[in-house]
């Protein structure tokens, strides 16, 4: 998986759980990624200044310093990406973390493997020099008078009213917002969503591919916004503006 | 049926009473006044004949006899009154005056300036009266003859004015207006009260009460805030104990599940990953209960329809052998202002039961309806046992008595979908329709 790594990944966890700590490192490392672990936001600092991460997770519930204060203070430092741990239930945690820049969340209590699958794609992507770092703190994005808030995992239409989506429907459409005007194949598409699906994806793309069509009101047969491309792929075919 | 006289309303019955009362007292007030104008129109009648006849009577006692007839025909006199120089006193069919009637005319008679001797009782005969609208009286002159007088009487008019009673009656009317809308005012605080109480059981956070009003009701609505307040308090604190179990679980359900990546043994790591799986929905199932979601989402414009299509096709994802049996009829949009996030997991919630319990889900929307939105939710399944359908929304209870997980879940899904919609301002029922099944039918405001 990790082949195109020249070196073993390298994480900070932040967790005041102490055995959180303990068993998220021995879980990472038995998946051959270094982990050196702090419990908090000042211990966090010091090990920051003392080595170079790929990765870093952070519990946003955090004793003394907050969670989302030191995700602040992280942004000024570095790009490094941040996987939050956010606590179930709690939606402004989440959205203020994704708009201060953190890349993803996971809700605790999280599933481990899923964790694992998260941070590998964000490794890969950042890994992937083919693939050019996103901006991760877009609030929004605007395409044909749509618009996709990430953060608040909405989409509104041109008038303003909120259009629900399922989840795989928002990954799906934040996906190929993200890389507007290229093509990205059913694999590619498989691989950027894998972390956050949990069941079998591939046929699903297409099953989901028409619901979105279907709510942005781009007609199947002629679709002129999410773009069929033979051979087994998908573009979106707008001007996206970032927000 | 009997006829209901006795109205069922506080402020309907204290009016009646009042209204009663007055009319009693406006009645009695009339009876007499009637009776002391009666008195005084009378007495001014008595004095009117008394004047007029001793016009009458005193030139002609005063003159010779013999001169009476010449000196009567030269006099002016109205015509309601015929005169007559008799030797006999009158002869007519009319009875004796009545004696109160006579006596009054007598003592206005001797008090009149008559200007000759006082006339004694057997010097006047007096007949007829009022009853009979017409008076004949005698008077022997002191020397000889008699004079005659027949004269027509006017009935008495105890109310002078005819707008008088006109007047009477618009005053009582007011009266009685005036009664209705002070009592009516006086107690339309019970009505709040009521009311108050009524919202108070559909939502613990009910706005408390005005404290204003006579005394009574201030008091009232004192001692009715202050239960409010208990209420609360105690809902708060449950919710809060709830909320804090469930945070508190976070933490060592994360451990366990990291400590289930060490189990080597594939199946019994899969079990053990599964039940914390379920423990996991427990307690999220719990926080969302205890979240009050006016306090932690924005009410914002989202499209209803395409909003309970999504949860079908989340439905229909997790179970992909049921997709032909979920359906959604309805308008292809439609714009309402909500939480978007707690309505989605209200209408989850719905269409998860239809689907655990029968398989099926009919989601049809029924746009504006009186100011509402309609959403019914159809199954085909057994439908819900009579005695169940007030518990159902119960916390923690569950429609099978098996409690088993695989079907019925925490008991917190129905409960959750009724606060959201509650604080939405709407509600849910749960019915049976009559060819079978079970309805859950959910109404929004606009």
């Amino acid at each position: 998986m990790l082949q195109s790594m020249e070196q073993t990944p390298h994480i900070l966890v932040i967790d005041d759980d102490r055995d959180i700590r303990e068993l998220m490192a021995r879980f990472l490392e038995k998946q051959r990624i270094r982990v050196t672990a702090a419990r908090d936001a000042k211990d966090a600092r010091k090990a920051w200044a003392n080595g170079h991460y790929h990765l870093v997770v952070l519990d946003l519930m955090l004793p003394g310093e907050s969670g989302l204060e030191l995700a602040r203070w992280l942004r000024t430092q570095s790009a490094v990406p941040i996987v939050m741990l956010t606590a179930m239930g709690e939606e402004t945690d989440r959205i203020i973390g994704l708009e201060l820049g953190a890349d993803d969340y996971v809700p605790k209590p999280f599933n481990p493997r899923e964790l694992l699958a998260r941070i590998r794609a964000i490794l890969r992507r950042t890994g992937d020099h083919n693939e050019q770092r996103l901006e991760p703190s877009a609030r929004g994005y605007r395409f044909d008078n749509w618009t996709l808030e990430p953060a608040r995992r909405r989409l509104l239409n041109p008038e303003g009213v909120e259009v629900a989506l399922t989840g795989g429907e928002f990954d799906l459409l934040q996906a190929l917002v993200e890389r507007a005007n290229r093509v990205l194949t059913r694999d590619m598409l498989l691989d950027l969503l894998r972390g956050r699906q949990a069941g079998p994806f591939d046929r699903a793309i297409d099953v989901a591919v028409s619901r979105l069509r279907r709510k942005l009101e781009d007609d199947g047969r002629h679709a002129q916004l999410i773009k069929t491309v033979r051979g087994g792929g998908y573009v979106l075919a707008a001007t996206v503006e970032r927000a | 049926m009997t006829l209901r006289l006795w109205p069922r309303s506080l402020a309907a019955r204290t009016a009646l009473i009042l209204v009663f009362g007055l009319a009693i007292v406006q009645g009695l007030g009339l009876a007499i006044h009637t009776f002391d104008r009666l008195d005084v129109q009378r007495l001014a009648q008595a004095r009117e004949i008394a004047g007029r006849i001793a016009n009458v009577y005193r030139p002609l006692a005063q003159s010779d006899p013999a001169h009476r007839d010449a000196l009567l025909a030269q006099m002016h006199h109205e015509p309601d009154m015929v005169i007559q120089l008799s030797a006999a006193p009158p002869d007519d069919d009319l009875p004796d005056m009545p004696a109160p009637e006579q006596r009054l005319l007598r003592i206005t008679m001797n008090l009149a300036p008559v200007g000759a001797p006082q006339l004694r009782w057997r010097d006047m005969v007096l007949h007829g009266g009022r009853d009979w609208r017409q008076a004949v009286i005698g008077i022997h002159f002191r020397d000889t003859g008699w004079l005659n007088i027949r004269l027509a009487l006017q009935p008495l008019r105890p109310w002078h004015a005819p707008t008088f009673l006109a007047a009477f009656c618009l005053m009582t009317l007011a009266a009685a207006a005036l009664t209705w809308w002070a009592v009516r005012r006086l107690l339309a605080p019970v009505q709040i009260l009521a009311q108050a109480a009524e919202a108070l059981g559909r939502d613990v956070n009910a706005p408390p009460l005005p404290v204003n009003g006579p005394a009574e009701i201030a008091t009232a609505a004192i001692a009715f805030n202050t239960m409010a307040e208990r209420i609360r308090r105690f809902v708060q604190d449950r919710t809060e104990l709830l909320t804090a179990i469930g945070h508190d679980l976070r933490t060592p359900i994360t451990r366990l599940k990291l400590r289930a990546e060490f189990v080597d043994d594939d199946e019994q790591r899969a079990k053990i990953l599964s039940d914390l799986a379920e423990l996991e929905a427990m307690v999220a199932a719990t926080l969302a209960f205890g979240r009050d979601v006016r306090t932690t989402e924005p009410v914002v414009p989202m499209d209803l329809a395409e909003l309970l299509r999504t949860v079908l096709d989340d439905a229909g994802d997790a179970r992909p052998d049921l997709q032909e049996k979920l359906a959604y009829e309805g308008p292809a949009h439609l714009t309402i202002r909500a939480r978007s996030l707690s309505l989605k997991r209200a209408f989850a919630n719905l269409v998860a039961n239809a689907v655990n319990y029968a398989g099926s889900a009919v989601v049809r929307l029924i746009p504006a309806q009186a100011g509402f939105v309609v959403v019914q939710i159809d199954d085909d399944g057994p439908g819900i046992a009579p005695t169940e359908l007030d518990r159902v929304f119960e916390p923690f209870h569950r429609g099978e008595p098996s409690r088993n997980r695989e079907t019925g879940g925490v008991g917190l899904g129905l409960p959750i979908a009724r606060n959201i919609l509650r604080a939405h301002g709407g509600d849910i029922t749960l019915a049976n329709r009559p060819d079978g099944g079970a309805r859950a039918t959910v109404t929004i405001p606009l």
